[in-house]
């Protein structure tokens, strides 16, 4: 109330992968991939993440191949 | 050249020396004609991220193929899976094209190694080594990540006391940590 116009930065969203220079998301990096699975198991949209098409993809991709093994669950019941 | 991943989950009842003759089975079975195992891995016993089969444990096992003509009968081992009612489930991977794909930055650091199995090297570190060092490296990945984050949040700290453009260095060390670090970011905003 006292200050009207309080300045609100947008962080710009940078993709972690390019930034991180990974080329290669592997299915078995599950602290990586866990970073991308919000509470409901649901993969994280890139309208949120910030990550860049390439990586979604690969992303995506991995994170299907560890829910095949267990390694990370399709959804939280 | 080619190489492969494949790992599969093993019956958490099956006991460890049962797991291991499985191991040497299947090591058998996919070794022939030039073909080898760059690395293998037994991750253990590991929760499931889900029951399978009413069980919430499994045994993790993990091999890195090398084939050089794509000759293996991996498909042959697939099967034997399939049947083996022991075996919760099981994933194999190509990788030698992804991680050419993955393109120099990869394959530089390969170089040194073996060869193309040893290619994680990007996803931290070593990752053939064994599940907790794979934890640990990327534990050090953060690490570090978080120390570069302190370093430009402590040389914001001195400009601010010689009133040098604070702000100035603030916008490049959030460039500089890009994701990882939004408190540090917001507080240099500020």
């Amino acid at each position: 109330m006292a200050r009207p116009k309080k300045v609100f930065y947008r962080r710009r969203k940078v993709c972690k992968f390019c930034a991180d220079k990974i080329d290669y998301v592997d299915f078995k990096d599950i602290k990586l991939l866990q970073g991308f699975i919000p509470e409901r198991s649901k993969i994280l949209p890139r309208r949120i993440s910030g990550t860049c098409a390439r990586h979604q993809r690969l992303l995506q991709q991995a994170i299907k191949r560890a829910r095949h093994l267990a390694l990370i669950p399709f959804t939280t019941d | 050249m080619r190489t492969y991943e494949l790992m599969f989950v093993v019956d958490p009842r099956v006991s460890d020396e049962d797991v291991v003759g499985l191991t040497q089975d299947y090591r058998q079975m996919i070794t022939v004609g030039g073909t080898e195992i760059t690395k293998e891995e037994n991750w253990g016993r590991r929760k499931l991220a889900f029951p399978i089969d009413k069980l919430n444990e499994g045994k993790y096992v993990l091999f890195y193929i090398q084939s050089p003509d794509g000759k293996t009968p991996l498909a042959a081992v697939e099967h034997r899976m399939r049947q083996n009612d022991k075996i919760l489930r099981f994933l194999t991977v190509r990788t030698d094209l992804d991680l050419k794909r993955a393109g120099t930055r990869v394959t530089a650091v390969t170089a040194a190694g073996t060869g193309a199995g040893d290619g994680q090297a990007p996803t931290g570190g070593p990752t053939a080594s064994a599940a907790p060092d794979t934890d640990g490296a990327d534990r050090s990945d953060r690490a570090a990540g978080s120390d570069r984050a302190a370093g430009s949040d402590r040389s914001d700290r001195s400009d601010r006391v010689e009133t040098a453009p604070a702000s100035n260095a603030a916008d490049t060390a959030d460039v500089a940590d890009a994701a990882d670090t939004p408190e540090v970011g917001a507080r240099g905003e500020e």
